[in-house]
């Protein structure tokens, strides 16, 4: 199985790899090759990440044979497990129950690849490298994400075309004169940033290790901030994107303070065993904490976590019996790690309440808006709380439940009063990504990550559409001047309403007929009604979703009314609509395709199978935390009992929200002016997104500001005034020294060469030149120095 | 012809050489000079390289050791040698001195007299990473002090004065702490017990020796390595400069001119940081682990001061000298975490002391390339417009598209972007601070927003937008192909350190484990004062 491990790595390496490839030609080589006006930038970076989706499928095909294709096997008895010590992962392997494992452990192979691929530094027992860690979500994300990059950037080479002339005029930047203003075009630079996008976004799919997955965490926030102030003319543009940076460090402050605890308790990053240098195998952070049964061990009194660092016979990771050999962590330690790493995925999936910075990022071009925040990077933190799951105990789960539940309700009623097309569709994203936090917090492991796939497919197809409605209306985003386009756009107007009817969880009812939408949010709802159920203090956790899919289904429907039925709001724009060309339609049909195929069958169907086949061990049975004084989780025969009663209330809350938006916007029976007029104060408050911008400017962004003063200013009038004032002290004494050099020094000096000067005077009276009288002084001091002598000398 | 012990000597001295052979030009080949200038830095890189040949990969001691009597009566000797942790920051004092030179094209004023002093810059740089013997070192320390204080006060701006006399203070000042310190190890070291280390009466200066003794434990009373690693800190912090002691910093930068502000940034800086790990930490282990807290303290207040005092400025070039500040807060914080167990005294997480120590020096290097490119970035604009306020700049990204596409890729290495330099000496410090306070390591990680935030502003201001709002818009021209390659020469190593970190780990990670145990044998063996108190209870 070693060979298969191998190529999937390779190939998958391959699929990360182009892009990059492709990314440092564009970027270097793309103006001097080929030029402003020439698609071929578009082109490369189109086959990078074509063949990457080839890559990516083939590895998902060897991947299916080399397991026997067990993931699609109907029984429960065909889950599959890894092969011992083959650097994989015991806590991510199957879904039934772990006895069964040892049982069936001969005829079972290998599904989860993990290894190194490049080490980065060592530092005695420290290894920080990067490695691949490969298993069934692996593989769907890749496929996913290489496949909806595909269509996106097909799409684009269409909507950036008019980037391609010598003489852009960016008719939103104004210069002095009051013209616009004229630029080269960036055609190729847009398709370079995209490909290092898509590189960045792979490595974090592909990674091995929780570090590994901060460095794509960070390289793919700078290429947000690239693409998003991609238009760096526009101050809008360039705010937006240093808002987008700043606000996800914020999350990455408790990232860090996650992988501070995490390497200091766990001493390693990896998700997955390793092999030592020393031939034994070391257990990654999965095993250590889970073990083998999903369970964490812990200490009488509850307090501290014993973790699992001992291989037993079965080759099962058990935390040693001896204490001197025992690591530990403390559970409140284990808590703030996982709330720290949930702190990153908060600032980069755009939770409450962190969740400003992604409005504001539709600044960017709407192939990005597509990619980058909807489908893919804002998707990433659903990704890696999904990844790092086992890490989780049950009180970050409550957590994370909770700020999806808000996220999910907050994005939803700004979305209701937002008139941008662009703008809705970004709250909208909000919303649904804190649908997926929610349903990952009720213990829905599957049932979020679902909602992650078919949301990527359904928004994806969403924005290209609405990039589709902006280009046919020349740059105009305000839905208020659109209305009446099915007739001018039909292909967009129907796959976007495709992908609103997925959005809004619309089913035939009685059947399991229905878009993929559908399947997804009610996997999470009928999780989170089974997780009320276990836990009744936490009834929010499904009233407010359930709530939020009306909302949902209402603001969508909305969009789509206003957009493309009624009549023309601004006939001068609408005379100039026109369908956009193939490039660009050709992708919305094929996404409409997925986003209203991909769930088919529901839990039943393969998608879902395909992604909990990786399910971490545990969640299938639930948790019961009445014992520890903490929330229990429902385990999949609680959620499959809650399935009909949840599917048929969100179904009913579709349909209602469907019928009060056609009756507003439809069929115009209320005008929706008059429930603004009468609810102005709520309009106001949700057209201001419930005050967040206000707030963090004042809470965050001047004391900010006001502290940095602050700091500038103790450097300038305590740090340098101590100092002057010693070089002024320096100075009076140096002064005060004169005086007394002058004064006194000198004046003794000039004394002592006064009295040698008069003692000279006096003494030239002696000198005589008489040679008697230097005879006789002779004569007298000869004999007084030997009196001298012989007086002083001692005796004997 | 050239063995490692010879070479050491090379290094330091064929800068001096082309200095002496500058004196003959004539006064008006000015182009000439340069071309030569350049030549002798550009000697001494390849030799920094050659000795790069000459280093026996892990031997965590000193290499290539030398010992020529100079000062007899005093046991003063001429001795050099290096390890990983000299070798890494001499071939990177090399390549930022050739860069800088490179970048000295501009320098029209007294060029001879300039470039004279440049390259005896150069050699005092050299002489104080390869000294061994503590007076050498001191005088080297020295030698580097009065061309710094020229460069600054003859071809600096308006105020170069107030700059270079306040450099100068502040560096004597350090200078006179660190020669107290060195004469009470002199005479401390004069005992019959270190006799039996040194071999000969009287006291020593070798800074080997004399780490030997702090390491028995015997010879340095507690008293004595507390005050010493207290001067010795001191003189090195000022160089670093950690707070409070780094307001010289931004002034001296701001007025030296560009190349000058490099070499100050890429590499005296460095030097404090080298002092701290080669001297003050060996010579008093048990003064550093009694003042670990404060160091990482001052680390810590560094880093997040650094920023804010960053964010503040509307000075480019002052903001730029104040991210040195913050950046080189992550080097004492690395070099510091070392952390005890209260019962035994040894070191408890040693990896995490030693990830902290490598991640340190990996930062000093990482900040070495960074830093003085981004203040190249900075004198290339200035040179234009003349200008530095950052409210008065915008649109360069239109003007000057490669330009800006080449200072953003130094700031974003600057903001600790993984693959780029910052990121990997940043994030390992941090994470090795845990283990040593959860309360500094959780402030130390605040400072990936501050950094983010006064960097991405800046470049808002500077590069973004529409048009340019200061004066003299018609004098922006595109890079000369002279700037380009100093971008270039600037931008590679940013990049190659930031995917390979091994490239500095497989120099220092072997000399650091080594001076990690030692170290940590040194404070266990040391009597502790408290303890014997306790015993006598």
């Amino acid at each position: 199985m070693e060979s298969l491990g191998n190529t999937l790595a390779n190939l998958l390496t391959i699929a990360w790899l182009l892009p990059l490839f492709g990314f440092v030609v564009q970027i270097l080589f793309a103006l001097r090759w080929w030029g402003r006006k020439s698609k071929t930038a578009a082109y490369l970076a189109i086959f990078c990440i074509g063949a990457g989706f080839v890559c990516s499928s083939t590895a998902f095909y060897l991947w299916g044979e080399g397991t026997d294709w067990a993931v699609f096997k109907p029984s429960e008895h065909g889950h599959v497990e890894q092969a011992d010590a083959g650097g994989a992962d015991h806590a991510t392997a199957g879904r039934d129950d772990p006895e069964h494992k040892i049982t069936s452990h001969e005829s079972e192979k290998q599904a989860v690849f993990a290894g190194p691929l490049y080490t980065l530094a060592t530092f005695g027992n420290l290894h920080v490298s990067l490695d691949y860690y490969i298993d069934s979500l692996t593989l769907a994300m890749f496929v996913m994400v290489t496949l909806i990059a595909t269509c996106i950037h097909i799409f684009a080479t269409g909507y950036m075309a008019e980037e391609l002339v010598d003489d852009y005029v960016d008719h939103q930047v104004h210069t002095h004169d009051g013209g616009h203003f004229h630029r080269p075009g960036r055609f190729y630079k847009f398709f370079s940033y995209m490909s290092l996008f898509c590189f960045a976004m792979l490595g974090l799919v592909l990674a091995g290790n929780i570090f590994q997955v901060f460095i794509f965490w960070e390289l793919v926030g700078i290429c947000s901030y690239l693409l998003i102030g991609f238009y760096v003319e526009r101050h809008s543009a360039s705010t937006a994107a240093n808002k987008a940076f700043i606000v996800n460090r914020v999350g990455d402050f408790g990232f860090i303070i996650g992988l501070m605890i995490l390497w200091t308790s766990f001493g390693t990053f990896s998700f997955a065993d390793q092999h030592g240098t020393n031939g034994k195998v070391q257990p990654g952070l999965f095993s250590m904490a889970r073990g083998h049964d999903g369970e964490l061990t812990k200490t009488a009194d509850g307090k501290t976590v014993v973790l699992k660092t001992e291989q037993d016979g079965h080759g099962h990771w058990e935390a040693p019996a001896e204490p001197s050999h025992q690591k530990t962590i403390t559970y409140t330690l284990l808590i703030v790690a996982g709330l720290g790493v949930f702190g990153g995925c908060v600032g980069k999936s755009a939770q409450f309440p962190l969740q400003t910075w992604l409005p504001d990022a539709m600044e960017g071009p709407t192939p990005v808006s597509a990619l980058v925040h909807s489908a893919t990077m804002v998707a990433a933190g659903v990704y890696l709380a999904g990844r790092f799951y086992p890490m989780f105990v049950p009180e970050v789960l409550l957590t994370i439940a909770y700020v999806g539940c808000i996220t999910a309700f907050v994005g939803a009623t700004i979305a209701i009063v937002a008139t941008d097309i662009k703008k809705v569709l970004a709250y909208s994203t909000i919303s649904q990504l804190g649908y997926m936090m929610l349903g990952l917090g009720v213990g829905g492991w599957g049932a979020g990550l679902f909602h992650l796939i078919t949301h990527a497919c359904f928004k994806s197809l969403m924005f290209l559409c609405s990039g589709s409605v902006i280009a046919g209306c020349h740059h105009e985003q305000e839905m208020t001047k659109m209305g009446g386009l099915l007739r001018k756009m039909p292909i967009t107007a129907l796959t976007m309403l495709a992908g609103v009817i997925a959005i809004a969880g619309l089913a035939i009812p009685g059947t399991s007929i229905a878009f993929s939408g559908y399947h997804s949010k009610d996997a999470i709802l009928a999780t989170a009604l089974a997780y009320t159920k276990l836990n009744p203090i936490h009834f929010l956790l499904f009233v407010v979703p359930l709530l939020t899919a009306g909302i949902t289904s209402f603001y969508m429907f909305r969009l789509w009314f206003y957009t493309f039925l009624g009549k023309p709001r601004d006939q001068h724009l609408h005379e100039h609509v026109h369908e956009s060309p193939w490039e660009m339609t050709g992708p919305l049909l094929l996404l409409a395709v997925l986003a209203a195929g991909c769930a088919i069958g529901g839990e039943d169907g393969r998608l879902f199978k395909m992604l909990t086949f990786s399910e971490p061990v545990g969640v299938g049975h639930g948790v019961d935390g009445a014992a520890a004084h903490t929330v229990s989780l429902p385990g999949h025969a609680a959620v499959h009992e809650s399935h009909s009663t949840a599917g048929s209330a969100a179904l009913l809350a579709a349909f209602i929200g469907m019928s009060i938006s056609y009756l507003v916007y439809g069929k115009g029976v209320i005008n929706p002016a008059d429930i603004k007029r009468q609810a102005a104060s709520v309009h106001a408050f949700l057209a201001n997104k419930w005050g967040f911008d206000d707030l963090y400017d004042v809470m965050f962004v001047k004391p900010a500001h006001v502290v940095a003063k602050f700091a500038a200013a103790i450097d300038k009038f305590v740090f340098d005034e101590i100092l002057h004032t010693f070089v002024r002290m320096g100075i009076a004494v140096s002064k005060w020294d004169r005086k007394f050099d002058e004064g006194v020094i000198d004046g003794i000096v000039n004394l002592m060469g006064n009295s040698t000067y008069s003692l000279g005077i006096s003494l030239r009276n002696v000198q005589t030149g008489k040679i008697r009288q230097y005879v006789t002084f002779i004569a007298v001091s000869v004999v007084t120095l030997f009196v001298l002598l012989f007086a002083l000398y001692p005796k004997g | 012809m050239f063995t490692a012990e010879t070479l050491t000597s090379w290094i330091i001295f064929v800068p001096t050489i082309f200095a002496f052979f500058l004196v003959f030009f004539e006064k008006k080949a000015v182009e000439a000079m340069r071309v030569f200038a350049l030549a002798g830095t550009v000697v001494t890189f390849f030799l920094s390289l050659a000795l790069i040949g000459q280093f026996t990969a892990g031997d965590g001691g000193m290499q290539g050791l030398v010992k020529k009597e100079w000062i007899a009566s005093w046991n003063i000797n001429y001795q050099l040698g290096y390890d990983g942790i000299s070798l890494t920051l001499v071939v990177l004092s090399a390549f930022v001195f050739l860069v800088s030179m490179l970048a000295s094209w501009g320098i029209e004023k007294h060029v001879k007299g300039y470039l004279i002093l440049f390259l005896i810059l150069e050699t005092g740089v050299m002489g104080v990473f390869f000294a061994l013997d503590f007076f050498l070192f001191y005088v080297f320390w020295e030698v580097m002090l009065l061309p710094m204080y020229f460069l600054i006060g003859v071809w600096g701006g308006p105020r170069r004065e107030y700059a270079a006399i306040k450099f100068f203070l502040y560096t004597l000042a350090g200078g006179v702490l660190m020669l107290i310190a060195l004469l009470m190890y002199y005479f401390g070291s004069a005992t019959p017990e270190a006799m039996a280390i040194t071999g000969h009466s009287g006291g020593s200066f070798d800074l080997l020796k004399l780490a030997e003794m702090a390491q028995s434990g015997k010879i340095f009373s507690p008293g004595l390595q507390v005050a010493g690693f207290i001067l010795l800190f001191i003189g090195f912090a000022i160089k670093v400069p950690t707070f409070p002691f780094h307001t010289w910093l931004p002034d001296a930068h701001v007025e030296a001119p560009t190349p000058i502000s490099m070499i100050l940034a890429g590499v005296l800086l460095k030097l404090g940081g080298y002092g701290i790990i080669r001297i003050a930490f060996p010579l008093c282990p048990y003064g550093a682990q009694v003042g670990a807290y404060a160091l990482v303290a001052i680390g810590v207040i560094s880093i997040i001061y650094g920023a804010f005092a960053a964010l503040a400025q509307t000075d480019f070039k002052r903001m730029v000298a104040y991210s040195s500040v913050s950046h080189m807060g992550y080097v004492l914080l690395g070099i510091a975490v070392w952390k005890i167990s209260e019962v035994t005294g040894a070191a408890e997480g040693r990896d995490y002391w030693l990830m902290g120590m490598n991640g340190a020096m990996f930062q000093m290097i990482a900040h070495g390339v960074s830093s003085p490119g981004m203040f190249f970035m900075v004198g290339v604009i200035y040179d234009r417009v003349h200008h530095r306020d950052l409210n008065q700049f915008g649109g360069l990204s239109g003007l000057m598209p490669n330009y800006s596409g080449m200072a953003a890729v130094i700031f974003f290495a600057g903001l600790g972007l993984p693959g780029l330099c910052g990121f990997i000496g940043e994030v390992f410090v941090v994470l090795s601070a845990w283990n040593y306070s959860k309360t500094l390591a959780i402030v130390s990680a605040g400072g990936v927003i501050l950094t983010a935030g006064y960097i991405l502003w800046a470049l808002q201001r500077v590069y973004l937008g529409p048009v340019y709002k200061g004066p003299h818009p018609e004098a922006i021209t595109p890079m000369t192909s002279r700037e380009q390659a100093i971008g270039w020469l600037l931008i590679v190593p940013c990049l190659v350190l930031g995917v390979y970190p091994n490239f500095v780990f497989n120099y220092t990670n072997d000399s650091l484990t080594k001076l990690v145990e030692t170290l940590d044998s040194g404070y266990q063996n040391t009597p502790k004062p408290n303890t014997v108190q306790t015993t006598q209870k």
